[in-house]
């Protein structure tokens, strides 16, 4: 059903219709909407729920996992610090392959203070062995919530699913809104392989020595490489009950015959599209939107890169100190082509600075230059 | 201007240090917010004490309260999450010579810090830590905090809260190495200014918890006893918070109170909402006290120690 409705609210709604049992979240600017509107769809008795209203990300992160070992389907949301003071519980759920599914209000990340809209929280969470979806706007988060769980839970991984703050999280959309039916036919009740059961016991997070350590990681590694296959797989599924797909690992938009391409992650694909329907620029483009940045999708990116001459990674973070982040990794897999494109790697919209139309020229200008090092540009 | 008289001595002239000296930026809390109270009287302090405001330092955390080191025309840092506590210990811990002020709220300290609270009263280093209680998460807009009272409707408990609040006297008189517990008013502008005053001049962390009123978010929480001043118990005691008759007197319950008495303390902030000096204990080490034993020693005077000791097992 269409609701004119804000992307929090959307979300919230998303995540109840997954059914978890339990929630555990800290309120964290601008990821607050979100357990502000779950906390009222359970005092409402619309969402059964237990909902750990804690005292600190840590603590909301560490009752998700305590809640999910006990087979519960868990969630939790957070931004920016919140992130990065889950980091540590965040490399355990993972390690410890416990699914669940958290959002994530991209902010930017302190000092200095700024409450808007960045990707370095969950950038600098990137290594913690959570599956990393990003989405271009509010009906794909909801979209990829429900695709979320079924992803996580038939990986046994935990998934991050990326929105960006204020921009989706504040915004009033129309929206689908799936029926629970559809998504309960999508996401059956779940049964966790490693659930806590004194009939079986078993310890988990336990010290291994160095004779295991390595194989412990590969394995990780190894489940997350292969869940390509089912977030491929979740996004058809899904798109078969509601008629909406996003290209699993990477969506595609723009001349298929384009020699010039553009990548991006989360909201900014939208500024992108506008301004080539608005013909700011008289090139043929073509615009990729990098959806699952963990596992990264090395083989489709090749794929998709194939003929052209100039690629542009335009990313909303970076490495302090070395640059790009996603423009790295792109760099690593293009590298394999026998003809890799020319990779320009740059930022804007840090900490919330708008990223207006006239964006695209600005990209489309650099590819008439041989590839520089890595810039921010839009800089004063 | 720099200029030698004939006698080539120079002519010093005395600093002298106004309000607006201890101001920095335009405060933006909300029209009515206690906040307000509080940072004006910790500048007029700074004031009457003339403190350099080089010398001075204001720590927080994050939370309305915590902007106040914005509006401090001395050193400030604005911190992470529940961590102004943290910070302030390591300036402490090297800067000994500055005047170290912590804001921090009910979430700030609480909640997410409650972790450092606990250590930094143990540590006992020498700051004022300011408590901005006004039992709700006031940046994030009305969610419940560990001090909200039950029932307390709020954003993340819209059918209010189900857990019976946190009591951080009790909660502080209860650590160890404690030195110095009061709770303040910030509608009581002579009893705030005394209550930061005792405690900044008390050597050690002096915890003082302010009742911060919260015009837009939680404006009821505190109109039980801002309505019927009876049920706020007044501290009196040669030792405490000295205010003028004139104040004493819009506190119609009162009882005598010695804070050097922990367990009367604890029976007074657990059954009561009292204000004034709960305890004090001035002889209570601080942690550069522990830290610098032995500092002074070089190696020599440490193998003197070191051979006297297996001197007593010579045979």
């Amino acid at each position: 059903m269409l609701n004119a409705i804000e992307g929090s609210q959307a979300i919230a709604q998303a995540v109840a219709l997954c059914r978890p049992q339990v929630v555990s979240a800290y309120p964290i600017t601008p990821q607050t909407h979100i357990v502000e509107n779950l906390s009222k769809l359970v005092a409402n008795g619309q969402f059964n729920c237990e909902f750990v209203s804690v005292e600190s990300e840590f603590s909301a992160a560490s009752v998700a996992l305590g809640a999910a070992m006990t087979g519960s389907r868990a969630y939790t949301a957070s931004a920016s610090q919140g992130i990065l003071l889950m980091a540590e519980v965040l490399y355990n759920i993972s390690g410890s392959r416990v699914p669940m599914v958290m959002t994530c209000a991209n902010r930017a990340v302190s000092a200095p203070l700024s409450i808007w809209n960045d990707q370095q929280d969950s950038m600098a969470v990137r290594d913690a062995g959570w599956i990393q979806l990003y989405c271009a706007d509010n009906q794909e988060a909801i979209d990829t919530m429900i695709q979320a769980y079924r992803i996580a839970e038939r990986c046994e991984l935990p998934v991050m699913v990326c929105v960006d703050g204020f921009t989706l999280t504040h915004t009033l959309e129309t929206l689908d809104m799936p029926e629970q039916q559809q998504v309960d036919d999508f996401l059956p009740p779940y049964h966790f392989s490693r659930t806590l059961n004194p009939q079986k016991p078993i310890s988990v997070g336990t010290l291994v020595s160095p004779d295991y350590y390595s194989e412990a990681r590969q394995e990780h590694h190894q489940a997350l490489l292969d869940a390509q296959a089912e977030i491929i797989q979740a996004d058809q599924d899904w798109g078969k009950i509601v008629g909406r797909e996003y290209g699993g690992l990477l969506n595609i938009f723009g001349d298929a015959d384009a020699k010039i391409g553009i990548l991006c992650l989360g909201s900014v694909l939208g500024t992108l599209e506008a301004a080539l329907q608005q013909g700011l620029v008289t090139e043929k483009v073509k615009l990729f939107q990098l959806r699952c940045f963990r596992p990264f999708p090395s083989h489709a990116l090749q794929l998709a890169c194939e003929g052209l001459t100039h690629l542009v990674v335009l990313e909303r973070a970076l490495s302090v100190g070395s640059g790009g982040i996603v423009s790295l990794e792109v760099a690593v897999a293009l590298n394999y082509l026998p003809q890799p494109p020319k990779l320009y790697a740059c930022a804007a919209g840090l900490g919330g600075r708008d990223i207006p139309l006239q964006i695209l020229p600005k990209l489309l200008a650099l590819t008439q230059q041989p590839p520089q090092p890595f810039q921010i540009i839009d800089l004063k | 201007m720099f200029a030698l008289k004939a006698d080539w001595s120079q002519e010093i002239k005395k600093r002298y240090f106004t309000l607006d000296d201890y101001t920095g930026g335009e405060a933006r809390w909300c029209p009515g917010c206690g906040d307000h109270a509080v940072l004006t009287v910790v500048q007029r302090i700074c004031r009457d004490k003339q403190i350099l405001p080089e010398k001075t330092v204001a720590v927080s955390g994050i939370g309305c309260s915590s902007r106040l080191p914005h509006y401090m025309g001395t050193y400030g840092f604005h911190g992470t999450h529940g961590r102004a506590l943290t910070i302030a210990c390591g300036i402490r811990s090297r800067r000994p010579d500055l005047d170290v002020w912590v804001a921090t709220g009910d979430g700030d300290c609480f909640s997410i810090g409650a972790g450092h609270w606990i250590h930094a009263i143990r540590y006992n280093m020498n700051m004022v830590v300011l408590i901005f209680d006004n039992n709700v998460y006031g940046l994030t807009k009305k969610q419940m905090s560990p001090t909200s009272p039950l029932g307390f409707k709020n954003n993340t408990a819209p059918r209010g809260t189900i857990l019976q609040p946190l009591n951080p006297l009790t909660v502080t008189l209860g650590i160890t190495n404690v030195s110095f517990v009061a709770q303040t008013i910030d509608w009581n502008p002579a009893h705030l200014y005394a209550t930061l005053q005792a405690a900044h001049n008390h050597r050690g962390t002096s915890f003082v918890r302010i009742l911060q009123r919260c015009p837009v978010y939680s404006d009821e929480v505190f109109s039980d006893i801002q309505n019927d001043p009876s049920k706020i118990l007044f501290l009196n005691h040669k030792n405490g918070i000295h205010i003028g008759d004139n104040v004493k007197r819009l506190f119609p319950t009162q009882r005598e109170h010695d804070p050097s008495n922990m367990s009367e303390a604890y029976d007074i902030a657990r059954n009561h909402v009292p204000v004034g000096l709960l305890y004090h204990a001035p002889q209570t080490p601080c942690y550069e006290d522990f830290s610098s034993v032995g500092r002074h020693m070089g190696i020599e005077d440490k193998m003197k120690g070191l051979n006297d000791a297996l001197d007593q097992f010579a045979v």
